[in-house]
């Protein structure tokens, strides 16, 4: 086995050799904001699939939002979509630079946030 | 089930904005090019299951006991260690009640930060870059 990696039980035994009395459970919680730090950047690149919905134009990517199988997104900056064709063939679709657009969707209206 | 749209490259857009991703179309659901041209980039027209393919960065998994496997490359994982003693040494430093210790806690807590940024912020996704080789230069055709 070359590969190296750390388990979090030997964090926490590196931790402890300069802070014997760190507590296990807020060097655990240490350790999850460092991995939302982390997640900021280009650590794990996912793909996911979603749905459409007849005139529905926004689909959720926030904390909340699932794929089609219920599973969380956890989605920081998507850099890729494709959408499928009428072979059933995903096929890259370009990004719009210019969000002005001219026609919002009104039945759509309900996935946007709204004063609460 | 596919789509009706036979060339979603020119017939589909996509932007971000906020939480939400926004997807727009200029066919209808039979995969006609929609005829009013004010009105030509709507929303998409059909329902298609799984019909959109997203990739995107995504967060590592949290943790939950310490028996929890980490999610990240194994090249991140000592800077896991270098933020957890950054936290604990500015901890150490904000309680201390002697000023030699707390002065010297703030350094030691500053000089992991930087351990931890030159981990992941400055050079975490050159270090990590599966692509290697030498760069070759490909010139530009004049005819």
């Amino acid at each position: 086995m070359a590969v190296h990696s750390i388990s979090v039980k030997e964090i926490l035994s590196r931790v402890r050799l300069v802070f014997p009395d760190a507590p296990e459970t807020y060097v655990l919680n240490l350790i999850n904001d460092a991995l939302v730090h982390m997640g900021m950047y280009n650590n794990k690149v996912v793909q996911a699939k979603i749905t459409t919905v007849a005139d529905k134009m926004w689909y959720p990517i926030g904390d909340g939002a699932t794929d089609s199988s219920s599973n969380a997104l956890e989605a920081n900056k998507i850099f890729r979509v494709d959408l499928m064709d009428n072979e059933g063939d995903y096929i890259q679709i370009p990004r719009l630079l210019d969000k002005n657009i001219l026609l919002m969707d009104v039945t759509s209206e309900s996935a946007l946030n709204s004063p609460d | 089930m596919a789509s009706n749209i036979k060339y979603p490259e020119n017939s589909s857009r996509w932007f971000v904005q906020g939480s939400n991703l926004a997807l727009l179309t200029d066919v209808d659901s039979d995969g006609d090019t929609r005829t009013t041209t004010r009105k030509k980039w709507q929303a998409i027209d059909e329902a298609v299951t799984n019909g959109i393919l997203i990739h995107y960065y995504g967060e590592p998994n949290s943790l939950s006991s310490i028996t929890s496997s980490i999610d990240l490359d194994n090249s991140l994982h000592l800077a896991l260690v270098d933020y957890v003693k950054k936290c604990l040494y500015m901890d150490k430093a904000g309680v201390s009640a002697e000023p030699n210790i707390a002065a010297l806690s703030a350094q030691m807590s500053s000089a992991h930060k930087a351990n931890f940024d030159e981990a992941v912020v400055r050079y975490g996704m050159r270090k990590r870059d599966k692509t290697g080789g030498a760069r070759v230069l490909k010139p530009v055709s004049l005819l």
